[in-house]
């Protein structure tokens, strides 16, 4: 199996700080893997890094064999990189069928899409016509990952699924990622250690802008030592 | 609940600003005054909105506050009143400028060809600002010694007025052509294409880091082969293409006049926002020096070339005929004869003043409007507006639509000033009182919100033309026998009025958002 990414000792800076100070993990294709650490450890700027929204000034970001840092962070995600980010960005002032249509990147994407799409979120049939500002923090989310779905993306980059949402709801969460992980790769970052573990099949822990452990999420269940390590908590 | 009060409050106050509005207005005018002031509000109005638009449009999606607006909107006048009144000078200048562009057009291949050439950084910085500085130095040798003709502000008979004075009249005075003398012409259109290639390469050079994955193919070079090919067609037929200018219908090189300012917007706002304003997204006040700057400059240039004193733009056939059953009555008489005024409610109405800019006015709103909520770019625009990062995240180029929506604002600001100009006359400080005016609409209207603009445009205008008509007529003012005549400065004072109590009730202004 060969890895769809790989990020090799990346600094990186958010504005003059230095957040990234040596990240390094790689990601197999078609599967699961969750970035897990205590809060401001740098998992999402692991992710922005990786779509290039965070300066890398170290390291190397490699993305099906090509390097891609230094790029654009359009030009990168235009290669297959689908981004779900932290609360969501969906946009308030357009509807729910125009928060899709902009991540077409060729004409007619959301109209080869929409079964797929619609098969994963029946709800998002239903508030098609709403404005982003009227969904609720469940309708937002799904639609925030319908949107990385529209394009053809080999890579998706989702950050905290479950924030803020209620149990029944991240179930349903659950499902549906695990579904459409079928289609594409997952990063994924998640402070609900055990949404994490139901997930992913690789780990990768992240503490203080340092990558520090990384393997199989079965063998990290039963390490209780590291869980409670790292993570503070299981 | 909230929402719904809130929602209702900005209604109100609209509701009793109109109302007081018209209250005031019924009292001691006559009702065809009352429509006459209506339509020049409304007429001031849309030249407002034309400026506010383009203000808006720009600092929504690109937090860039252009205090440049103002010089812009007077641009678009002086250059539309060359286009029209001058099209020899027009032609002489078009073929310059197209073929500079010609060069700077070529900076993708530029970009590819400076990313394989490897220096020291510091050898690079020298060298590329040498090659820019060795351009730009080339450039001004060539450029003044290429023939331009062009009016004369110190001889009264070659004046801008004159030649103004004598369009009115009907009277071309075709001007002497001018020759290749101090240069060959091929040495001309050669040297302005290798000097603006050089420049163009120094700049490549300069931010190479930029253009690094870039790719060629023929369709980079589709425009400036199309640039250079203009260039040259416009040298070689100078005399036939004038010729026939000045023997156009009036109405034809009044429209492409107006095409030309505005495209002359489009060119000078994607060059400013690619050049000077792209470096400093991370420093708002340097961005805000810098456009006041350009403005200042700006001003300046235009009274070098055009001169202080005011002159007129004579209106087009289409809007001045006074024969035959003029003032019209009737929609039929006022397309026979093309009058220029024509009877409404028992005034006399100014058809290109009070009828033609307004709805020239309204058909931008709703072009606007459609190109923002039904077009793809529409759609960025809005998304982006909120957040960039995660447009561009979506595989957007943010910056190709930075570019778009600053020409597009720069060209609404010069199609203002070449639509008001035959109305208002053109005067270097034209800009500045629009600039004002603009501002305050926005901040009545809310400063991103592009209904926002049109409804303060709207109702600065209104305001303004108010207090014009009662310096003229008086306000007998309530429960005395006093005639109050607001004096000229009143009538901007009453606009800061109209803003500051609006901003007191509505910090947001009256459409703006609540953030």
């Amino acid at each position: 199996m060969s890895n769809i990414l790989e990020v090799k000792n990346i600094h990186s800076f958010i504005n003059q700080f230095h957040i990234l100070q040596d990240v390094d993990f790689v990601v197999p294709e078609g599967s699961i893997t969750a970035l897990l650490g205590r809060n401001g450890a740098g998992k999402t700027t692991t992710l922005k890094s990786i779509l290039g929204l965070a300066s890398v000034r170290e390291g190397k970001v490699i993305f099906e064999g090509r390097e891609v840092q230094g790029m654009p962070p359009f030009e990168i995600a235009a290669l297959g990189i689908g981004f779900v980010p932290e609360h969501r960005a969906i946009f308030r002032d357009l509807s729910v069928e125009e928060n899709l249509k902009i991540a077409e990147r060729n004409k007619g994407d959301l109209d080869r899409k929409r079964t797929f799409i619609f098969d994963l979120f029946p709800d998002l049939k239903k508030f098609l016509n709403l404005r982003g500002t009227d969904l609720s923090g469940g309708q937002q989310q799904m639609l925030a990952i319908a949107r990385a779905l529209v394009a053809d993306n080999s890579l998706l980059l989702i950050d905290e699924p479950s924030e803020g949402l209620a149990p029944v709801i991240i179930e349903h969460m659950i499902d549906a990622i695990r579904q459409l992980s079928e289609q594409s790769t997952v990063v994924l970052v998640e402070q609900n250690f055990l949404v994490a573990s139901k997930l992913a099949k690789y780990f990768v822990i992240i503490e203080e802008g340092k990558s520090v452990a990384s393997g199989l999420m079965k063998d990290l269940e039963a390490d209780k030592a590291m869980i409670h390590r790292y993570l503070g908590a299981a | 609940m909230k929402t719904n009060l809130r929602k209702n409050s900005k209604a109100i106050i609209i509701l009793v600003i109109i109302a007081a509005f018209l209250f005031v207005a019924a009292r001691g005018m006559s009702g065809r005054d009352v429509l006459i002031t209506v339509l020049r509000g409304f007429s001031t109005g849309s030249v407002t909105f034309l400026v506010a638009a383009g203000f808006s449009l720009i600092f929504g999606l690109l937090d860039v506050l252009n205090l440049a607006q103002g010089t812009l909107y007077m641009i678009g006048a002086y250059v539309g009143w060359t286009v029209y009144v001058r099209p020899d000078t027009f032609i002489d200048v078009l073929t310059p400028v197209l073929l500079i562009l010609a060069g700077f057009s070529l900076s993708a291949l530029w970009g590819r060809l400076a990313s394989r050439i490897q220096l020291a950084p510091k050898a690079r910085k020298i060298i590329s600002w040498l090659l820019i500085l060795a351009g730009l130095g080339l450039l001004a040798l060539v450029l003044t010694r290429y023939p331009i003709a062009i009016w004369n502000l110190n001889n009264y008979s070659e004046s801008p007025i004159t030649y103004s004075y004598m369009a009115d009249q009907g009277l071309r005075i075709i001007p002497a052509e001018v020759t290749f003398e101090k240069i060959s012409p091929f040495l001309a259109i050669a040297g302005l294409l290798v000097s603006s290639a050089i420049s163009a390469f120094g700049i490549a050079l300069l931010n190479r880091n930029e253009s690094r994955s870039q790719t060629i193919n023929w369709r980079k070079f589709l425009v400036p082969a199309l640039l250079l090919l203009g260039g040259i067609l416009a040298a070689v037929f100078n005399a036939q293409i004038t010729s026939w200018m000045f023997a156009m219908s009036t109405n034809w090189l009044f429209v492409i006049a107006i095409l030309i300012a505005i495209l002359s917007g489009v060119g000078l706002g994607a060059l400013m926002e690619t050049t000077l304003i792209r470096p400093l997204y991370s420093r708002p006040i340097y961005q805000l020096m810098l456009t006041l700057g350009l403005g200042t400059i700006g001003l300046q240039i235009v009274q070098a070339v055009w001169g202080r004193p005011e002159f007129v733009w004579p209106k087009p056939e289409f809007f001045t005929g006074t024969g035959g059953a003029c003032p019209a009555t009737n929609l039929a008489d006022l397309l026979e004869n093309n009058c220029s005024t024509v009877f409404l409610l028992g005034g006399r109405v100014r058809v290109y003043d009070e009828i033609f800019i307004p709805i020239v006015g309204i058909i931008v709103l709703i072009v606007v409007w459609i190109l923002l909520k039904r077009s793809r770019i529409g759609m960025i625009i809005r998304a982006g507006v909120q957040d960039r990062q995660m447009v561009e995240a979506l595989g957007i180029n943010v910056r190709r639509v930075f570019t778009l929506v600053f020409a597009l604002g720069v060209g609404l600001a010069t199609f203002g000033g070449a639509l008001a100009a035959p109305s208002t006359g053109l005067t270097p400080v034209m800009g500045e009182r629009l600039l004002l005016s603009a501002l305050i609409a926005l901040a009545i209207g809310g400063l991103t919100s592009f209904p926002g603009a049109a409804l303060g445009s709207l109702l600065v205008g209104l305001i303004q033309q108010f207090m014009i008509k009662y310096g003229q007529i008086g306000i007998p003012l309530p429960f005395t026998d006093v005639v109050f005549k607001p004096s000229p400065p009143l009538v901007p004072a009453s606009t800061v009025l109209l803003m500051v109590i609006v901003l007191l009730i509505l910090p947001g202004g009256l459409l703006g958002s609540k953030e």
